[in-house]
C-alpha cells in the first residue's frame, strides 16, 4: 500500500437490527482505481455494510474515513456530497415519471427562468443512456420499461452523480449478456478515471472478470479476502457458505411421465396493448411430469409474458393456438382459476408480486391454501401452522419464528417462502420466473435441489431464467424464445451454454455486441 | 394476529433470544398504541374533569354510558370502515347511507306500516346492496374507491331526499296508522336499570363480532393480503375482486345498521342525517392504528380510536371548551396519532 | 301539520318514559309530570346560576347572533354564568351536548334545536329532572319544556308575500322564489305563508330555486334561472344571504336594476340583511328576531324572581326598507 490513504476506509463497523447482528467489526476499504468485490450469502451483511457507507444507516458502531479524514454521515445526502453513490438492489425509481425525470429527480437543471430545463435534462439523459448502452426515449415513463432497462437507468442515474465511489449492489441481476458486457466497459472507464467501485454480486464469473479484490462476509463478519483474478469460484463459494459445496445443480433426473402441459402456436392479441410487453406470438412447447423445461430468452423476448399468460395473469385479449393441461384444453380466467386447475406460479419480483412484506411468514406461506383447509370459512390454525411449518422446514428457510414479518428475511429466504406457498398447493405444473434472481449461492443450490425433488414427485416445471448456466445445469430441455416466438428447442443433454447463447441472441444484432476474445457473456462459464 | 410458533432454527440463527424479546415489546407497544392513547386520554379526562363536591363528573356511570352511546353510531360505521381501509380503500358514502337508512326506517314503518323486523331487514339489505354496487364499480371497473364512494355519497343523499320528500320523517310510536311499532323505540332506551343505552350494546356486539371474524375467518386472511399486496394476493389465488366487493357490502350494511340506530335514537329519519360521519369514522380508524395504505390494522384499534374521540369530545364539552377550540384539539390528536404511526419500526 | 300529532306525542312521551323513568300511567300527561321547574331551581337574587345554551349551529350568522344576544344580555345579570355548546347542525351531537349539560348539573337550559323531533327526548329528560327549559326559535314536540320563544315563520312569509303583492307588484308580475334547505321547518313555513299571501293576486312564481340557505347556492340557482327567464320582477328569498347571492347573479348579467330582491332575517350585523337594504341591494327584509335577549329575561324571571313565564312567547317581525334600515340597525345594536 502506498502512502496515499484509500478513498474510503471503514473500520470496525457493527450494526444490530433488534435481535440480528447484521455486521460486526468489519474492516473494508476501497482504493482509487480499484474494483472491490463484496461477496457473501444473502443476510451476510453486505447490504447493511453498504447502507452504512451510503449514509442510509446512521446508528452504527465503528468509523469511516474518506481520504484519511474521519466522517460521520447524517443521511444519504451527506454521503452523496462526499462523492459516494449507491445503486441499490431494489430499484428505487418513480414509476410514473420519465427516465429523464428519474435520473435528475431532486436536482433538475434549471433554466434561466427558474423552471426545469427539460432540453438539457433530456440531452444529458441521452448521453448517460448511451454510456450504459441502451437506447431509450428519455421521456418514456419508467414503468413502461423492463426490469433490466430500469436497472440500467438506475446505473445511469448513479453515473450522473459523478461519484468517486460507486456502490453497485447486484447490478446485473436483470441484465442480458450484452448489457453486462457494456456495463463492464463502463466500470473499466470509471476505474481508469480513478474512481473506486464496490461490486456486489453472486456471479463468480463476473467477479473474476471485473474485480481486483474480493472480500467475503459471512454472518456479518469478514471471513476471507482474495485477489479476485486468482480466486476460484469454489474457493469463494466455500468461504461464503462456510462448508464445502456439494454439487450445485441436480445430478439425477427422474423418469419423465405423461405430458402435463402442451402449448401449440399460442399467441395473444391484447385488447389494449400494454407498453413494454412482448405478448406470446407463436409459442409451442410441452412439459411432462417430472420434467424441468427451461425458457431462455433475452429481455423482451416474452419469457415473463408467456408464464403470466399460462397462469391467467397476462394481458387480457384474444388467444389463438392451443393450451392443453393434462390433455384438456384450458384457458385460465385468472390466477385463482389457474390454481384450481393445478398450476402454480413463482413470480419474478418477489417483493412486488410475491409477498406481503409486513405480514408474517405464516400468513404468507399459507396464503394460497387457507381457503382449502378451511371449515365453514373459518381458519384451521393447527392445520395451517403445521403445513406452513413443514414447508418452511423443507425449504430450510432461516427464520426466528413463523410470526416473523417476511420482509425481515433475507432475499433468498423470502424467495423460498414464495416457493413454499406454491408447493403447498401441490400443483401439477409449476411456473417459475427467474426464481434465483438476487439469491445467494447457498440458497440457489437449495432451490435447485428442491426443483429436482419436486420434479421427482411428478410435477412438471417450466423455468424461465436469465442465467444460461442455470438453464443448462437444471433443465432437461430448454425452449428458446425470441420476439415472443419459440424459435428453437434443445433436447436433454444437448443444450450447451455457448450454443444456447447463440440461439438466444439470434443470428445478427446483439450477438456482435459481445466483443470477441472476452469471456462470452460471463454467465456461460461452467457452474460453480 | 398470527400466533408465534417457534421453529427449530437451522444452522447458526443470528437472532439472540433476549433482543428478540425486546423487539417484541416494541411491536406489542405499537399494536396496542391506540389502547395506550385511550388510556392516556381517559386519565387526562379524569384529571381535568369538573367536580361537583367530591364527585368527579366524568366518572359518573351515567356520563360514561353517555360517552359510549354517543360514539355508538360512529363506532359501528368505523368498524365497517376498518374493513374497507384494510384493503387500502376508503368509503366516503357511509354518512349518506346512514341518512338513507334512517329515512328508510322511518318511512317504511310510519308511511308503509311495516313491522320492526321487516323494516330492519329491508334497510340492512338496502345498505348491503348499495355497498356491493359500489364495490363492483370499484373492483370490476378499476375505479378508485375514493371516486366511487364520493359518487355513492351523492346518490345516497339524493335517494334519501327523494324517499323522504326532502324533509325529516318523524317517528311516532303506537299501534295506529302512521305510527311505528313501539318496539322500535327501544333503540333510544337504556336497559339494566336504565343505565346501559341500547345503541352502546349494539356497538359492542358489532365490534366483538368483527373482532372475532377478523381473527378466525379465511376471508380476513384474504382481506389483509389484498390490502398488503394486491398483486401478490392475486397471484396467490386470492379472489381479490370478491374480497373487495364483499368489504364494501359489509361497510354499507353496517352504515345502514347505524342509520337504524340513528332513527331509533332520534325518533326521526332525516335525509341530512349523518353528514360528515364518514370523516369521524375515518378518524377513529386512523387513530386506531389502521394504515390507510391497507394491510395493517385492527378493529380493536378502531374501537379504541372511536372511544378515544368520544372521551375527548365528552371531557372537552364538560369543561365547556369553545366549540372552535375543540376542533383544533381534535385535529391535533388525529395528527399525533398518525405521527405515532411513523415511529413504528419499519421493515 | 296534518299528522295526528297529539296521539303520537302522548305515545312518544310515554314510550320514552316507560323504561327510563318508569312512567306509571299512560294518562298522566307529561306536562304534569313531577316537574317542579321554577320552584326547585329558584334560589332568588343571592344564588349563582349556571345556564347551558345548546346551539344548533353557530356557523349560521343568525345563530351566532343569537348566542351574542344571550351573552350580552346575561352580562348584565351578575348571578348568571352561561355556557355555550355548538352541535354543528348534527342532531345527535346536540343530544350529547344536552346530556353533558345534565352531567354538569346546570340550573337552566336554553336550547335552539337543530330539529324538533330528534331533540324532544333529551329536552324532556332535562325538564323531568326539574331543570327549566327555554326553547328558542324552533319548537320541540309535546310540551315538556318551560317556555318557547320564537317568531312565526308562516306569518313572516305571509307578510313578505303581502308586501310583494301590494307594494312591489300591485298590478301583478313575475316572481322567483329561493327556498332554504329542504326539510327544514322554516323553509316550509316561509314558503307556506308566502303562498297564502299571493294566492289569487295575479302573481306568477315563474321559477323556484333551492339555495339551502347559502349565499353561493343562491347565486348558482339564480344564474340558471336568469338564463331561462327573460322577465323577472321580484326575487323572494327565504333568507338574506340567498337574496344577496341572487343579487350578485343578476348583477353579473346586468339585470340587477330591473329586479327587486327581498329577504328574511334582517340580522343587525355588518354582513346582514339590514345593511344590504340600507345599501340598496335588497328592497326589503323582514327581521326574524333571535329571542336571545328575551331568553335571558325569561331565565331571570324563573331563577331570580321565582315567577312563572308564559308557555309561549311569539316575537313580532319588522319590515325593514330603505326608510328605516339605519334606525333599526342602530336600535338593535343598543345605539
Amino acid at each position: 500500500m502506498g502512502s496515499t490513504p484509500p478513498l474510503v476506509a471503514m473500520t470496525g463497523i457493527g450494526k444490530r437490527y433488534g435481535g440480528v447482528q447484521a455486521c460486526r467489526d468489519v474492516d473494508f476499504a476501497v482504493r482509487s482505481g480499484e474494483v472491490h468485490a463484496l461477496l457473501g450469502e444473502n443476510g451476510a451483511g453486505k447490504s447493511t455494510l453498504m447502507r452504512v457507507l451510503s449514509g442510509d444507516i446512521t446508528d452504527y458502531e465503528g468509523s469511516i474515513e474518506i481520504d484519511g479524514a474521519p466522517v460521520r454521515f447524517r443521511g444519504p445526502a451527506d454521503a452523496q456530497r462526499a462523492g459516494i453513490a449507491m445503486i441499490p438492489q431494489e430499484l428505487d425509481l418513480v414509476p410514473a415519471l420519465s427516465v429523464a425525470d428519474n435520473i435528475f429527480l431532486g436536482r433538475e437543471p434549471r433554466s434561466r427562468w427558474g423552471g426545469v430545463d427539460r432540453r438539457r435534462m433530456e440531452r444529458e439523459t441521452g448521453r448517460l443512456l448511451r454510456q450504459v448502452g441502451i437506447r431509450l426515449d428519455p421521456r418514456q415513463p419508467v414503468e413502461e420499461l423492463r426490469t433490466g432497462e430500469q436497472q440500467l437507468v438506475t446505473i445511469g442515474k448513479a453515473l450522473s452523480l459523478d461519484a468517486r465511489v460507486l456502490i453497485m449492489d447486484e447490478p446485473t441481476s436483470a441484465l442480458s449478456a450484452a448489457e453486462v458486457q457494456r456495463l463492464f466497459q463502463v466500470i473499466a472507464e470509471l476505474r481508469a478515471a480513478g474512481a473506486g467501485v464496490v461490486y456486489i454480486s453472486h456471479r463468480m464469473e463476473e467477479i473474476g472478470a471485473v474485480a481486483d479484490r474480493a472480500t467475503v462476509l459471512r454472518n456479518g463478519r469478514v471471513v476471507a479476502e482474495f485477489a479476485a483474478r486468482s480466486m476460484t469460484a469454489s474457493q469463494a463459494a466455500e468461504a461464503m457458505v462456510g462448508r464445502p459445496l456439494s454439487a450445485m445443480f441436480r445430478t439425477t433426473s427422474g423418469e419423465p411421465g405423461e405430458e402435463v402441459l402442451r402449448v401449440r402456436e399460442l399467441a395473444v392479441r391484447p385488447r389494449r396493448p400494454r407498453p413494454g410487453r412482448r405478448e406470446p406470438a407463436g409459442i409451442t412447447l410441452s412439459v411432462r411430469r417430472g420434467e424441468i423445461v427451461g425458457v431462455a430468452g433475452l429481455l423482451g423476448s416474452g419469457r415473463t409474458e408467456l408464464l403470466e399468460t399460462l397462469y391467467g395473469a397476462g394481458t387480457p385479449g384474444q388467444w389463438t393456438g392451443e393450451v392443453l393441461l393434462r390433455g384438456r384444453p384450458v384457458r385460465p380466467r385468472g390466477p385463482r382459476h389457474a390454481v384450481r386447475l393445478g398450476l402454480a406460479f413463482v413470480p419474478e419480483d418477489r417483493r412486488i408480486s410475491g409477498l406481503v412484506l409486513e405480514h408474517s411468514v405464516l400468513a404468507n406461506t399459507a396464503l394460497s391454501i387457507v381457503d382449502r383447509i378451511a371449515r365453514f370459512g373459518l381458519l384451521r390454525r393447527r392445520t395451517e401452522t403445521d403445513a406452513a411449518a413443514d414447508a418452511v422446514r423443507r425449504l430450510r428457510v432461516k427464520l426466528a419464528g413463523l410470526g416473523q414479518p417476511v420482509g425481515t428475511l433475507s432475499g433468498g429466504n423470502q424467495q423460498k417462502v414464495v416457493f413454499g406457498r406454491m408447493l403447498l398447493l401441490r400443483p401439477d405444473l409449476l411456473l417459475l420466473d427467474d426464481p434465483t434472481r438476487g439469491v445467494d449461492v447457498g440458497a440457489k443450490a437449495e432451490i435447485y435441489r428442491l426443483l429436482g425433488e419436486v420434479a421427482r414427485e411428478g410435477v412438471g416445471i417450466l423455468l424461465a431464467s436469465s442465467e444460461l448456466d442455470e438453464l443448462v445445469g437444471v433443465c432437461d430441455r430448454v425452449i428458446v424464445l425470441r420476439d415472443g416466438r419459440s424459435v428453437r428447442e434443445f433436447g436433454t443433454g444437448e443444450a450447451r451454454a455457448a450454443e444456447l447463447l447463440a440461439a438466444v441472441m439470434g443470428d445478427g444484432g446483439e450477438a456482435g455486441a459481445a466483443p470477441p476474445g472476452e469471456r462470452p457473456a460471463s454467465r456461460v462459464g461452467g457452474g460453480t | 394476529m398470527t400466533q408465534r410458533e417457534t421453529i427449530q432454527r437451522e444452522s447458526d440463527g443470528a437472532a439472540a433470544p433476549p433482543a428478540e424479546r425486546r423487539l417484541d415489546v416494541v411491536s406489542v407497544l405499537f399494536r396496542f398504541q391506540s389502547m395506550l392513547g385511550l388510556v392516556a386520554v381517559f386519565i387526562a379526562a379524569v384529571l381535568f374533569s369538573p367536580h361537583r363536591g367530591a364527585q368527579i363528573l366524568f366518572l359518573t356511570s351515567e356520563n360514561l354510558f353517555n360517552v359510549v352511546r354517543a360514539v355508538a353510531e360512529i363506532g359501528i360505521i368505523a368498524v365497517g370502515m376498518t374493513f374497507v381501509i384494510l384493503i387500502g380503500g376508503i368509503d366516503l358514502s357511509v354518512g349518506a347511507v346512514l341518512g338513507l337508512a334512517a329515512v328508510g326506517s322511518a318511512v317504511l314503518m310510519v308511511e308503509n306500516g311495516m313491522g320492526v323486523v321487516p323494516t330492519v331487514l329491508l334497510v340492512l339489505l338496502i345498505g348491503l346492496v348499495f355497498g356491493l354496487l359500489q364495490g363492483i364499480a370499484s373492483a370490476r371497473f378499476g375505479i378508485q374507491s375514493f371516486i366511487v364512494t364520493l359518487a355513492g355519497l351523492q346518490v345516497a343523499r339524493g335517494l334519501a331526499r327523494i324517499w323522504s320528500g326532502g324533509q325529516g320523517v318523524a317517528i311516532a310510536y303506537g299501534d295506529g296508522p302512521g305510527e311505528a311499532p313501539v318496539a322500535f323505540s327501544l333503540l333510544g332506551e337504556r336497559t339494566f336499570n336504565g343505565l346501559v343505552p341500547i345503541p352502546a350494546l349494539i356497538f359492542v356486539v358489532v365490534a366483538a363480532a368483527a373482532i372475532a371474524f377478523l381473527r378466525v375467518s379465511v376471508f380476513a386472511r384474504h382481506l389483509y393480503a389484498v390490502g398488503g399486496n394486491q398483486k401478490a394476493a392475486r397471484l396467490s389465488g386470492v379472489p381479490v375482486n370478491r374480497v373487495k366487493i364483499a368489504v364494501f357490502g359489509i361497510s354499507g350494511a353496517l352504515a345502514a345498521l347505524a342509520g337504524i340506530v340513528h332513527a331509533g335514537q332520534l325518533n326521526q329519519g332525516s335525509p341530512n342525517d349523518g353528514a360528515g360521519y364518514e370523516l369521524d369514522a375515518i378518524a377513529a380508524v386512523v387513530i386506531g392504528g389502521t394504515s390507510l395504505a391497507g394491510g395493517r390494522g385492527s378493529v380493536v384499534g378502531t374501537v379504541a380510536g372511536a372511544l378515544l374521540l368520544g372521551v375527548l369530545n365528552n371531557v372537552l364539552a364538560l369543561n365547556n371548551i369553545d366549540a372552535n377550540i375543540q376542533l383544533l384539539i381534535k385535529g391535533l390528536v388525529i395528527v399525533a396519532a398518525a405521527g405515532l404511526q411513523r415511529l413504528r419500526p419499519a421493515l | 301539520m296534518a299528522r295526528p300529532v297529539p296521539i303520537a306525542l302522548a305515545a312518544t312521551a310515554c314510550a320514552v318514559l316507560v323504561l327510563s323513568a318508569g312512567c306509571g300511567t299512560t294518562h298522566e300527561n307529561a306536562g304534569q309530570a313531577p316537574n317542579a321547574g321554577t320552584n326547585t331551581k329558584c334560589k332568588g337574587p343571592n344564588g349563582h346560576y349556571v345556564i347551558g345554551m345548546s346551539q344548533a349551529n353557530v356557523a349560521e350568522p343568525y345563530r351566532q347572533r343569537m348566542n351574542d344576544d344571550i351573552r350580552n344580555a346575561a352580562a348584565s345579570v351578575p348571578q348568571f354564568e352561561v355556557k355555550f355548546a355548538d352541535a354543528a347542525q348534527d342532531n345527535a351531537k346536540q343530544v350529547s351536548d344536552v346530556e353533558n349539560y345534565l352531567t354538569q348539573q346546570i340550573d337552566l337550559l336554553i336550547i335552539s334545536p337543530n330539529e324538533s323531533t330528534p331533540l324532544t327526548g333529551v329536552v324532556k329528560k332535562a325538564y323531568d329532572k326539574g331543570i327549566p327549559v327555554v326553547v328558542l326559535d324552533r319548537k320541540v314536540d309535546g310540551d315538556a319544556y318551560t317556555t318557547f320563544i320564537g317568531a312565526d315563520n308562516t306569518d313572516i312569509g305571509r307578510q313578505a308575500g303581502t308586501f310583494i303583492a301590494q307594494k312591489l307588484l300591485p298590478n301583478g308580475g313575475k316572481v322567483v322564489e329561493l327556498k332554504g334547505l329542504p326539510g327544514s321547518t322554516p323553509a316550509q313555513e316561509r314558503d307556506a305563508g308566502f303562498q297564502q299571501a299571493i294566492a289569487g293576486k295575479n302573481i306568477q312564481v315563474v321559477a323556484t330555486g333551492v339555495g339551502d340557505w347559502l349565499r353561493d347556492k343562491g347565486q348558482q340557482q339564480m344564474d340558471a334561472i336568469l338564463k331561462a327567464q327573460p322577465q323577472i320582477d321580484v326575487v323572494y328569498s327565504e333568507n338574506d344571504p340567498m337574496a344577496e347571492g341572487a343579487y350578485l347573479a343578476a348583477k353579473s348579467v346586468g339585470r340587477e336594476n330591473s329586479i327587486r330582491f327581498t329577504g328574511i332575517d334582517g340580522l343587525p350585523i355588518p354582513s346582514g340583511g339590514i345593511k344590504a337594504v340600507e345599501d340598496g341591494r335588497l328592497t326589503a327584509t323582514f327581521v326574524y328576531p333571535t329571542g336571545g335577549k328575551e331568553a335571558v329575561e325569561a331565565a331571570k324571571k324563573l331563577l331570580i324572581d321565582c315567577q312563572q313565564v308564559p308557555k309561549k312567547q311569539t316575537l313580532p317581525t319588522q319590515l325593514v326598507t330603505k326608510d328605516n334600515a339605519e334606525a333599526v340597525y342602530r336600535a338593535a345594536n343598543g345605539g
